[in-house]
């Protein structure tokens, strides 16, 4: 059977709290509950995030296309994250300085909640409140908002090259850099 | 105690791969976060004030589905928070406790703890996502939306923390 599988909703709730079992045990064995460690690269102390971050984006991105190529998963059935561009970087920059004033991300923020963090709480909360301030903001963001949309759009399509170059390159990118950290996080 | 005992991240980072990987095999989309939080604001919202809610165009998404609970990302959500539950006891590093950088003030910490938070959810909503469904799920999936969030927020946590380095520091 090709790949998404499809279930009734119950179902999908089911393995929805599965995945986020593995989701935060990962997360907090990671050390990605800890808003110190979460911080450090900003500070050029800790790389645990982009170690865990590139890691797994690339374990994911390999199997994905792994699978699609042999047959077994349907990328056309595969929902892929939209693009807009201009209203991504810009929250991506402003996302960023949340990141390093709370010390937390979303999801994150959890796992440090989970692990006993009353700090972590008082972010969630927070985050509540910025998406009720982004709710109350939203005819004047509208606009901007939906602006420069490109669609379920790829590094591969736009570039026009084989993805498996795109997740070799990747590779090597991330391989060099996790090199330069150990080799920095040893000296330091 | 608990402080160094944490797995190598590039374990936990195939872990938490491979975690994403059976998400979209099982599903067909990946992980997320924030929208949990949209989401149950935008539920909390309703239940106070209907006609408040109702004149938010950005929450009728939530309110015009018929059990608006019952969302995938909101029940990962709490997975999320049982495993990471889980695995801070059984390693014995939970610790109840307001964690802040050596000289920050208490009252400093809530603040920049709220206010970041603030700033992420406000993020989150313009960019779609967060580091988790956008980051993570469009970054693997070689997706531009992935490639050009995890680059704003890298340059511009960087800036950020260039120019307060007192803060985490």
């Amino acid at each position: 059977m090709t790949a998404p599988l499809i279930f009734s909703q119950n179902v999908g709730l089911l393995f929805a709290v599965i995945l986020g079992i593995l989701f935060g045990l990962f997360l907090e064995r990671g050390g990605l509950g800890n808003p110190h460690k979460l911080t450090g690269v900003f500070y050029l102390t800790d790389f645990t995030v982009p170690k865990v971050m590139f890691t797994a984006i690339l374990v994911a991105a390999s199997g994905l296309y792994l699978l699609s190529d042999f047959g077994l998963l349907d990328m056309s059935r595969v929902w892929i994250v939209p693009t807009f561009f201009w209203p991504q970087l810009v929250g991506g920059a402003l996302f960023g300085i949340g990141f390093v004033i709370s010390g937390y991300c979303p999801g994150t923020a959890v796992a440090g909640f989970a692990s006993g963090r009353i700090d972590a709480l008082l972010t969630v909360v927070g985050i509540g409140a910025g998406s009720l301030l982004f709710a109350v903001l939203y005819p004047l963001v509208e606009g901007f908002y939906m602006s420069s949309a490109m669609g379920g759009a790829t590094l591969q399509k736009v570039l026009g090259i084989n993805h498996w170059v795109i997740i070799i390159f990747l590779c090597v990118f991330a391989a060099v850099m996790f090199y330069l950290m150990e080799r920095y996080e040893r000296r330091g | 105690m608990g402080k160094n005992n944490f797995w190598s991240p590039y374990i936990a980072g195939v872990g938490l791969g491979l975690t994403l990987l059976a998400t979209f095999y099982i599903t067909g989309w990946g992980l997320g976060a924030s929208s949990a939080f949209s989401l149950l604001t935008g539920v909390g919202v309703g239940r106070v004030s209907p006609e408040y809610a109702a004149s938010l165009e950005y929450f009728t998404q939530y309110l015009n589905v018929e059990m608006p609970l019952k969302n995938w990302v909101l029940f990962e959500v709490a997975g999320l928070f049982l495993g990471a539950f889980a695995a801070s006891l059984m390693s014995k590093s939970f610790k109840f406790k307001l964690d802040r950088p050596e000289h920050m003030k208490l009252q400093t910490r809530i603040i920049t703890s709220l206010a970041g938070g603030i700033l992420i959810g406000f993020a989150s909503r313009l960019a779609r996502g967060c580091t988790s469904g956008v980051a993570l799920s469009g970054g693997a999936q070689l997706a531009i939306a992935g490639w050009i969030f995890v680059m704003a927020m890298f340059i511009s946590g960087f800036i950020f923390a260039a120019l307060f380095r007192r803060l985490w520091s």
